[in-house]
């Protein structure tokens, strides 16, 4: 068996799903909760598991309009994560426990298959609680389409952000995504121009008082470009890029040196850490920015992000 | 007469020996000089001045203007500059209190009681720092053999003047220009100019804008040479007639006293074929009646057309000795039958910025540069009118405004937030200007300065009243001082929202604050009693402009909607260095241990202290581009 059939060598291990292919190599962890390593052409995209994302960096409209004080618990559930239940499906074979040991005992290092459908569930630390799942599926090809889906509950406040936030484990040199210009928001986006766009470093927008920035919204394509990895034995000074290709929809997306977190916690831009990694966020719905005051007025309904709503994204990583 | 410092404490004095405002316009001893653009009637006194700094009146040094005082003890300090930004002064930003707030407690003179002169409140205030500035100079031979006044075009807050150990006057109102006669005390050689700065008085109240406070001699100060034959003032008054294509073209030509000789006056077209010509002997004043002017060019933001008028003195010799270059557009603007405001007979659409005057190194001391800048942004992105929130700006961007066909609404200077307004609530017991007789002046004359100043450019549509003031009869005297004066402008003022009793004496605009677009549709549909507007809208702090297409919606749907000025045009933020980061960055309002402060608040604006553009300027761009 070779790779000449598109067949993907699975690595059934004892904490973590291995998958192998021509070009890449995907760990999966049962015990970080998801994906752990995805390595492209040798190079490592990965730092920490990627996790749902609900919290934006609280801009001063939301600020004014106490929108930070009423979403406040998905702030916790932003920065901590609980998973309850890890799903494994390869090809037609749907596990109904993950193949550690001793299930595992009966694979060899001569597993093959088409495909991998591997899900996350985890249970947002709110109150009340709603469930989350991250699917992964894994084509023969290697392309790793990612869905997510929120269940809605009623009793949840407004959320700021759904998506998935991916940490990489140096900062990237620029980006090139096909999409919106400039910075863009639900409220704020008819004034882009459509079209293709490079973006040198990763810009932190200058607002005063750093706060959410960046957003990229109706997203067909992003290549992330990289130079650099933390690998001692990697010598390799040139650029390596991955490509997240939109799925059924455009996605949008932000792409920065720094967490939510970290841009929350900074009264000043040049408090912010020094730029060492890559924050993608891939977002499914985004709130908009609102601007009709500073002091009170809420972002237009039609921009908020229904808490009680199912709301499912998709997109694809590695698609070549 | 004495400089006497109890001024500072009293609303009813705020011009002493102060020559009355007048207007801008420029003069030239002959075409060459127009040419090079350089007047040999004026002398800058811009540069290096002597200065010493006093943290309050007890300790400044007080016989500092005497022509024998010894100054060593003076260091130095650019002019024009802000104090406070020459490290002498703390930094503060605070948006509606008063700067003083937690420090020291006031009332506004007469305000509560009209037996309360609130003497001392300022005149001891400890807070009251004070610049002590020289400046030895000589008369250039062009200034020479005549009148000499000097101009300064802004200074925070209050200001006396002396030269060579004589008193010469005292202004308040910051930012329209102080003109004083210093003719009788002024010498060729070795003259000993010296003015004292308070940064608070009265006019701490009526000065209470949302802003950094600074202070200081903080834009220029020009000698002007007044030669006998001279054009004191004129009021130029192009007007389109009903059919909107013919213009008539009125002129009140003021003179000095003396003047002797003749004068000659012209209108050409921008391909310099003459439209009038007049001959007309010197009188003190020479009226221009009702000339005609067929298929006039009108002015409008897309075709800022502009008439160059030269008038051209001559004296009893036949030699010419002035000349003044000036150029007027013919534009109309009026309120129709439905409410509507039309603008040469068509609809007006306002895609307005409100703008500060903002460097991040200078303060509100900006340079030709910012101005131009500004500008050249401004046609970037289809913004087409200025609100000059809230004081009169420096006189070049009126110009600039006339050329590129920007429409202004010309603001005075007037914002007296803190003594209505406390932690949202609305409470004016202490309001003033309100209807404190006292106060009615000082404002008049503040509406007084800024028509006479600027009354012949075209770009200015609005006359703004002030900015968030409340309401009162001394609001009204100013409504009622543009009224009576100028017949071919509008009147506007938001305040009046929260004494609606006051509506049909102020303002011939419904004008609001940060209304949100619903209700906004709401006046609109039901029959307004006038056109309708936005003096704020879109508060673009931090990341913010969203949702703008709900506003701009309502343009399409309404017709006595016509736009709003974005607040605002430029984040008020002060560049300094950092020790830690070893980079440049960009200060807000607690930054500088001051206290109480509004904090990141002044960061507003559609483009970042430095000048460079945010990102919801594509927004606003697209938005502004529909309606253009």
């Amino acid at each position: 068996m070779d790779y000449t059939n598109k067949q993907l060598q699975i690595i059934y291990g004892d904490a973590t799903l291995g998958i192998d292919g021509e070009d890449f190599h995907y760990i999966f962890s049962y015990e970080k909760n998801g994906l752990e390593s995805m390595k492209i052409k040798g190079k490592e995209w990965l730092y920490r598991v990627p996790m749902p994302t609900f919290w934006r960096a609280t801009t001063d409209n939301d600020r004014g309009s106490g929108f930070n004080l009423k979403a406040v618990q998905w702030l916790g559930a932003d920065m901590f994560n609980k998973c309850i239940d890890k799903h494994l499906k390869v090809d037609d074979h749907d596990f109904d426990q993950l193949p550690i040991a001793p299930i595992n005992n009966k694979f060899s290092n001569h597993e093959y298959a088409k495909q991998v459908e591997i899900t996350f569930t985890y249970e947002t630390l709110t109150i009340p609680a709603t469930k989350v799942k991250v699917i992964y599926n894994i084509d023969s090809t290697g392309q790793i389409k990612v869905t997510m889906h929120y269940y809605g509950k009623k009793g949840l406040p407004a959320i700021p952000v759904i998506g998935m936030r991916f940490i990489m484990p140096t900062a990237a040199t620029s980006f090139d995504y096909t999409g919106l210009s400039g910075e863009t928001y639900p409220d704020r986006m008819a004034g882009a121009e459509k079209g293709s766009f490079h973006v040198d470093g990763l810009p932190v927008t200058r607002y005063l008082v750093p706060q959410e920035n960046g957003m990229h919204m109706q997203t067909e394509e992003l290549t992330i470009n990289r130079n650099t990895t933390p690998n001692n034995a990697d010598h390799d000074q040139s650029e390596f890029s991955l490509n997240v290709k939109q799925a059924d929809k455009p996605f949008n997306f932000s792409c920065l040196p720094y967490t939510a977190e970290e841009l929350e916690n900074a009264t000043h831009i040049e408090e912010l850490p020094l730029k060492r990694r890559t924050v993608l966020v891939i977002a499914g719905a985004v709130r908009g920015v609102g601007g009709i005051d500073s002091w009170g007025s809420d972002v237009e309904p039609a921009y908020h992000i229904d808490p009680e709503k199912d709301h499912e994204f998709s997109f694809i990583l590695n698609q070549f | 007469m004495q400089a006497n410092i109890k001024w500072l404490d009293d609303p009813e004095t705020f011009r002493v020996n102060q020559l009355p405002a007048h207007s801008d316009h420029p003069f030239y001893r002959n075409y060459r000089e127009w040419q090079e653009q350089r007047s040999s009637f004026k002398q800058s006194l811009n540069g290096t001045w002597q200065f010493k700094f006093s943290p309050n009146p007890q300790s400044r040094p007080k016989d500092f203007y005497q022509k024998d005082f010894d100054a060593s003890s003076f260091g130095t300090i650019a002019v024009p500059s802000e104090i406070e930004l020459s490290d002498f002064a703390q930094n503060q930003y605070i948006n509606i209190l008063a700067p003083w707030e937690g420090k020291i407690f006031r009332r506004p003179a007469y305000a509560l009681n009209q037996n309360d002169k609130e003497e001392g409140s300022f005149s001891e205030g400890k807070d009251n720092t004070v610049g002590s500035y020289i400046k030895h100079f000589d008369v250039e031979p062009g200034l020479q053999q005549q009148h000499v006044h000097i101009v300064f075009e802004g200074v925070e807050r209050a200001m006396f003047v002396w030269l060579n150990g004589h008193f010469v006057g005292y202004a308040e109102d910051s930012f329209t220009p102080s003109e004083f006669d210093l003719t009788p005390y002024l010498q060729e050689k070795d003259n000993v100019l010296a003015v004292e700065v308070f940064k608070q008085g009265t006019s701490s109240w009526l000065e209470d804008q949302d802003m950094f406070r600074f202070s200081g001699i903080f834009r220029s100060v020009e000698l002007v040479g007044i030669p006998a034959n001279h054009l004191t003032d004129m009021d130029l008054k192009p007007t389109v007639k009903d059919n909107y294509r013919d213009g008539v073209f009125n002129a009140k030509l003021h003179f000095t006293d003396q003047a002797a000789g003749s004068l000659h006056l012209v209108v050409k077209d921008e391909t310099g074929q003459t439209l009038l010509e007049k001959r007309e002997p010197l009188q003190k004043t020479v009226a221009i009646t009702d000339q005609e002017f067929p298929d006039v060019h009108l002015w409008s933001n897309h075709d800022p057309y502009l008439y160059q008028l030269l008038i051209e003195i001559y004296d009893e010799q036949d030699n010419l000795v002035e000349l003044v270059p000036y150029q007027f557009g013919f534009r109309r603007i009026e309120i129709n039958k439905d409410k509507v405001v039309l603008l040469n007979g068509k609809r007006l659409i306002i895609n307005g910025v409100n703008r500060h005057e903002w460097d991040a190194k200078r303060g509100r001391s900006v340079t030709i540069a910012d101005m131009t800048s500004d500008i050249h942004t401004f046609k970037e992105n289809n913004i087409n009118a200025v609100r000059t929130c809230h004081y009169p700006n420096q006189i070049p961007w009126y110009y600039l405004c006339d050329q590129n066909g920007i429409y202004v609404m010309a603001e005075n200077n007037l914002e007296s937030h803190a003594t209505w307004q406390k932690m949202g609530a609305i409470e004016p017991s202490y309001n003033v200007p309100g209807s404190v007789p006292q106060w009615k002046e000082v404002v008049v004359d503040r509406a007084r300065s800024n028509y006479e100043t600027f009354k012949n450019h075209t770009s200015i549509l609005f006359w703004s009243l002030g900015n968030e003031s409340y309401a009162g009869d001394n609001i009204i005297a100013m409504n009622k001082f543009y009224k009576s004066h100028d017949d071919s402008r509008l009147t506007h003022y938001e305040g009046v929202v929260h004494t609606p009793e006051l509506k049909d004496k102020i303002s011939d605009v419904e004008s609001c604050m940060y209304l949100p677009p619903k209700q906004v549709e709401e006046y609109l549909q039901n029959n307004p009693a006038k056109p309708f507007m936005e003096c704020e809208y879109m508060h673009d702090m931090g990341n913010s402009d969203g949702g703008m297409g709900s506003y701009i919606k309502l343009l399409d749907q309404y017709p006595q909607y016509f736009g709003g000025f974005i607040w605002d045009f430029i984040d008020q933020a002060l560049l300094v260095h950092d020790p830690i980061s070893g980079q440049d960055v960009l200060r807000y309002g607690g930054d500088f241990d001051d206290r109480h402060s509004d904090y990141e608040f002044s960061g507003d604006g559609l483009m970042f202290a430095d000048r460079t553009p945010k990102p919801a300027m594509q927004e606003v761009r697209y938005y502004y581009g529909l309606h253009k």
